[in-house]
This record gives C-alpha cells, structure tokens and sequence, in this order.
C-alpha cells in the first residue's frame, strides 16, 4: 500500500465507522417499531425494507413512506434517523474535504506522482540539481534531444510551474534541499536509470556538495558540476567529478578561438548550438588596442587571453587592490590600469577608446555593462565590443546593445553540458580541430554549408554496433565492405546524397577528421556526423533496416518475406543456369 | 493499556462471538437463527473491518483480508435472505436457511483465524 492511501484510510476510519454506527441504530430502530399495514393490522419492517429507507433518508433524497404510512412509532424513529445519518455525512464529508486539504496529504499526493513520473521513464535520465536559468536551458535542449531529465530545486514556484512550460518530454520535478543527501536520493540519485547528475544551482558550494553525495551515494554515474570559483573548482576535481565547468574559462576560450581563427569559432558556433536555429555570421576579432571594464574573473581570464596575442591592453577598474595584484604581474608589458568605472566618457577617452579596436564591458552590474557598451559606441563606432550578461531577464537589453560577441553564463554552462552529453565526440573533434589550419576550418564550414544550407546542423553520433546499427552489422559480418559514401545515399533513392556531412572517423583510440566516402566502416567504429534532422533519420534507417541496407549496397531491390525470397532465389539459379558458360579454358 | 488495542480486540472477539450465535443451532431451522442477530454480525463485522484500514504491517494486511473475506460471506448470506424475503415474496424456507448458515459458518472461520491472528500478535509483544 502507498503511503497516500494508507494516509487516507488511517484518516478515514473515524468517519467511516461514524456513518455505519448511525446507518445500524437508524436500521435497527426502523426495524422495531411498531407500524401498521394498509389494511389495519400490526406489521414491521423487514431489514431490507429499513435499510432502504435509511438510504434514501441519509443521503436526503426522500421517497417517502414506504411501504405503508408510518405510523407514530415509526414516524418518532425516522426523526432520530434523519438528523443522525445527516449529520453523519456531513460529518464525513468535512473529514474527507479537510483532509485534501491538509498540506501533509498534498505533499505526499505530490511526491506519490514524483515517483510514478520517475518509474515511467523507460530508459535512463539525467537528474538537473537546480532549475535556474541554466538548468532550464538545459532541461529544453536535453528533452528536445529525447533525453529524459529530472530536476530538484528548493524554490517551490519554479517546481509548479514547470508543468505549465512546453517541454517534449514529462518532466519530474522535485521540491527539496539538494544538499541534503536524503533529498538527492528521493529525487531518483540511487535509482538505476540515473545515468548522470549536473549540479547547476547558482552556489559553488552547494554544486561541491551535490558532486560530493552523488560520487559516494552512486559512483558510477558521471557528475557535471558548475563552478565559477578556482578553488571549488580543484576540489570538486580531487574526488573525481567527471566534468567541472567554469562560465569564464569557457568563454575566454571561445575568445580566443574567435581572435585566433573566426572560422573555427563559427564552426564551433554552428556544431554546438541550438539544432535548426538559423546560420549564425562569422566574427572577426581585430588585433590593436583593447579596453577592459571591469578586472573580476571575467576581465582577468580574457586579459590572459588577450596577452597571448600580443595585443597592447588598457584597463578600468575602480578597485585600488586589483590595480596593486595587476601591477605586480610579472608578464604585462606595460599595460594601463586606470582607476575608474569606465561608463563615463572622460575615463573611457583617457584609455583610448577612440583608437581602440575592441571593449571588453565586463563588471557583474548589467546596468553598467550596457552603460558602457552605450558609451563606447559614442566615442567610437567602430569598437568591437564583447558584453558579460548576468541576468537572464536583460536578454532584450543586450541584443538590442548590438554588442559583437555577448558572454551569458548560464548559456554558455548550458551549451557546453549539452555538448558533452548529447555528442561526447564532438568534444574530441573540436580539440583536433583547434589544432589544423585555419584554411581547413573554412573548407569545413563552406562543406558543411554546401551540404545542410540555412540551418544549424543537428549533430548525431552513429557507433557501429549490433544494438545501433543492426543491419550495418549484419552485413559486416558476412564479410561485404561499407563505405562512408554508402551511408551518405538516400536509402529511397540511392542517386541522391542525403544531407549529411561526416565530421569525424574514431576507430579504437585513433580520430580521423573529416572521413572521406572511400573509408570502410569496421564493427566497433564511432562516426561523428552532422546534418539536417530528415537526413540523419533517414541515415538511421539505412543503418537498421537490411532491405535498405541492400538496396544501398547492391542496387537491387530484395524481396524480404520467405515466399517471395524462394522464388527470387528460384528465377535466379534458373536464370544463371541458362546463362551461356564462358569457356575460359578453351580461349587459353 | 493501550485504548485502540483494547477497541480493536473487543471488535474483532465481538464478531466471532456474534457470529457463532447466529450460527449455532439446526443448520435448516429458520427458527434458530435470529435476522436481529445477523444484523449485528454484519455491523460489528464492518466496524471491524474499518478499524484494520491503514495499518502497513504484514499483520495488518493479514487481519484485513481475513475481515474482508467474512463480510463477503456475511453479504451475500444477507442478499440471499433479502431476496428470497423481499423479492421472491415468500417465507424463509429450510434449505435457504441451510444456504444462509453455511456461509455465515464460512465468516466465521475468517473470523476466527483473525483472532488467532490477533492473539499471536499479542504472545509475540514482549512488555
């Protein structure tokens, strides 16, 4: 029995017992008295007869007297009966309204439907610690990838409202502490299914706390955590989370992709975005003189960056003590610290803002970030501006600021824990990417553009084995080579290319980029491929489907059901047995 | 002393002695057996019943069923005599009482595994 109906039946056996004790009394006195019959002579109800009276009586509907008129008796007793079952009921029914709504019977109602929404979850989910601006980001891109997601967050509004959003999957969402380890695990942390648990809550600490309780609770599953902190950041690491992400070190990495080749920074635009949003533009970074705003972990992570490219700095800060940390950094070249807030004019034209190629408006306050993003561009049109964004809700402000490249914490977690459980190879792809060329970047992304047109590519990871590839493996065994090219046709017309690109080729520990179509595919191989969402559903079925595995492969239409494979098998051997036989050996 | 254990005992004894004087006597006299009787029967039998709801334990659930499957009996030996009373029309004859003590005999041996059951409960407690 669950707890909920055993709450109720605990609480309903007063009533319960209330009503039948005043149905008996009623019955049996209706059944003493004495009456009489229509044609005078003394008679008495029978039980069947009272407990029908009493029946309709209680619930007050009220047929009457029936069988015969009361008598006196009689009618003394039905008085009794009317105001004892009456209030009886109404007794009841208080109890029953009362004890719905008794906020300890509402929450076990809710925490009775948490866990038949987690028991219905087929396969595996990912349980979200948090339900911010982050986990929400990431809650959509996950259940729009068909992954089911969990979530725990203690601010009760965002649990009820979640059913109200339009997600594609149901999503169980619990209220509770998620530092309290007794929670994490009622939210489903021990549960079979959990495959994953992302610490995503606006605290350094809490999120070390999760990673710690969900390392000793389920160690087995992988941990992602959030961390904006370096020394959370270590420590979450030295007991083996999977992944710690850091919104800075991120982003600055993503700046110096962009000064270093904007054609890598697109293509990692393109492969880690949104699924089927439009194409976004290249960014080009210019070298020359840079203005930074604000010398937090946002300023001083991108400084770094900016240091490695050779580029003369000039900063503006209103702390005297990071000046003094600034100034004693050993590998500036004579870079500026200027005291000041920077959404001023007269200290923005003291750093050189009109000469400057590019402003880098990074304090924590979005007010003055878009104070100083207005201020700049005054002073000098042209500046290549990068925004830190802290609040989700200025989202209109900062597109509106036009800024070239915009920093928003919780996208960027979102889109790099998307990445890495959505396509983990696309992780491995992007690092070997990094290392090539800048011109192989623009090959890419003028193939990829070439191939998928307007939208950004969905990404799908195809492992070639019998439970994702059954057909692919069928045929592999028997010894027949597929190549890379094969899985590019269209599995209804084998002329047409579906629109799909092969990014990368992961054969035991080696990666090849960019396979080309002559590559034969081996059991046991991961492809990385992006495409359109039709085409990569279409590669699927080529995959899964022998039919149209062979149609690809051999260009010839099989029958697949028994009879009709006999008799193929039949017109065939008579069909080779007529064929002429070449006499090899007599033109030798 | 506990005053629900006491409440819940007096049922469940209440039902099986109940039970058992409407059960004995001639299996097919209709003048041995009192309606008044049954009445009782089905009343203590449902109290009983209502005070096992919501107990968790492996003996709770045990004791339930039992009350369950004496007021099924106890049901339909009363739908058998309301029928053949208010329906067919006729007076109570010797071989449907003989229908109506047998399976009220049945409630009984339900009743009675349940105060076994109880007063193994109650060796088992340990003061």
């Amino acid at each position: 029995m669950s707890l909920v109906t055993s709450l109720i039946m605990r609480q309903m056996r007063i009533p319960i017992i209330i009503l039948i004790m005043g149905y008996s009394i009623s019955i049996l006195g209706m059944v003493i008295a004495p009456g009489i019959d229509d044609q005078g002579n003394p008679w008495q109800m029978s039980f069947f007869d009272a407990f029908y009276f009493v029946s309709y009586t209680a619930t007050t509907i009220g047929f009457g007297e029936i069988p015969h008129t009361f008598s006196n008796a009689q009618r003394v007793w039905a008085l009794v009966t009317v105001y004892l079952t009456v209030v009886a009921w109404f007794y009841s029914l208080g109890k029953i309204i009362s004890l719905v709504q008794d906020p300890m019977f509402r929450e076990a109602l809710k925490e009775n439907q948490f866990k038949q929404q987690l028991a219905r979850i087929p396969d595996t989910f990912i349980l979200i610690c948090g339900f911010g601006e982050t986990g929400h980001a990431l809650a959509k891109a996950l259940t729009e990838q068909n992954i089911h997601t969990v979530v725990i967050d203690e601010n009760n509004n965002t649990i009820q409202t979640l059913p109200l959003e339009d997600f594609s999957l149901v999503i169980p969402a619990y209220k509770g502490d998620a530092r309290d380890p007794e929670q994490l695990i009622r939210a489903g942390l021990q549960d079979k299914k959990c495959a994953a648990i992302i610490a995503v809550t606006a605290s350094d600490e809490t999120n070390l706390k999760i990673a710690v309780t969900s390392k000793l609770l389920h160690p087995n599953i992988c941990v992602v955590c959030r961390s904006e902190l370096e020394e959370y950041e270590s420590n979450m690491f030295s007991f083996g989370t999977d992944f710690v992400i850091n919104p800075f070190d991120t982003f600055a990495n993503i700046f110096a992709m962009a000064m270093h080749s904007p054609a890598l920074h697109l293509l990692y635009d393109w492969l880690t975005g949104v699924p089927n949003t439009d194409l976004t533009n290249p960014i080009y970074v210019k070298k020359g003189h840079w203005i930074i705003c604000g010398y937090g972990r946002f300023g001083s992570d991108l400084y770094k960056q900016l240091l490695k490219s050779n580029v003369q700095v000039t900063i503006i800060d209103p702390s005297t003590d990071k000046r003094d940390a600034f100034l004693s950094l050993p590998e500036n070249k004579g870079n500026d610290f200027i005291i000041g807030t920077g959404f001023d004019a007269r200290t923005l034209t003291v750093a050189g803002a009109s000469e400057a190629v590019g402003l880098i408006s990074g304090t924590n306050n979005d007010s003055n970030n878009l104070s100083i993003i207005m201020t700049a561009r005054e002073l000098n049109p042209d500046l290549f501006i990068v925004a830190r964004h802290n609040k989700k809700s200025n989202e209109k402000l900062f597109a509106a600021s036009h800024a070239n490249l915009i920093m928003q914490p919780s996208e960027i977690i979102a889109r790099k824990i998307r990445t890495l459980l959505v396509s983990p190879l696309m992780i491995a792809f992007l690092n070997k990417a990094r290392n090539q060329d800048p011109s192989w970047a623009n090959v890419t992304i003028s193939r990829i553009m070439g191939a998928l047109g307007e939208s950004l590519p969905s990404i799908s990871t195809l492992n070639v084995n019998e439970k994702e590839a059954r057909a692919l493996c069928q045929v592999l065994h028997l010894g027949r080579v597929i190549r890379v090219g094969n899985l590019l046709q269209d599995p209804r017309q084998k002329e047409i290319q579906i629109a799909a690109v092969p990014l990368m080729l992961k054969r035991k520990q080696k990666l090849l980029l960019m396979p080309t179509n002559d590559i034969a595919i081996k059991s046991g191989d991961q492809i990385l491929f992006c495409g359109t969402p039709s085409s990569l559903r279409s590669m699927h079925w080529s995959q899964n489907d022998l039919h149209s595995l062979n149609y690809i492969m051999t260009y010839e239409d099989t029958p697949d059901a028994f009879v009709w494979r006999k008799i193929y098998q039949f017109f065939k051997r008579k069909e080779r047995r007529h064929r002429p036989r070449k006499k090899n050996h007599l033109i030798k | 002393m506990n005053r629900e254990k006491v409440v819940f005992s007096f049922f469940m004894i209440m039902a099986l002695t109940l039970n058992f004087g409407f059960f004995i006597g001639e299996v097919d006299n209709p003048n041995h057996h009192n309606a008044y009787e049954l009445f009782a029967v089905i009343v203590v039998n449902l109290i009983a019943t209502v005070l096992k709801f919501g107990d968790r334990s492996q003996m709770g659930a045990m004791l339930l069923a039992t009350s369950l499957v004496a007021l099924v009996q106890l049901f339909s030996a009363s739908i058998v005599w309301a029928y053949v009373v208010n329906i067919q029309g006729h007076e109570i004859t010797p071989d449907t009482m003989a229908i109506i003590i047998s399976l009220s005999g049945g409630a009984m041996i339900a009743n009675f595994i349940s105060v076994i059951l109880l007063i193994i409960e109650t060796s088992m407690m340990r003061h």
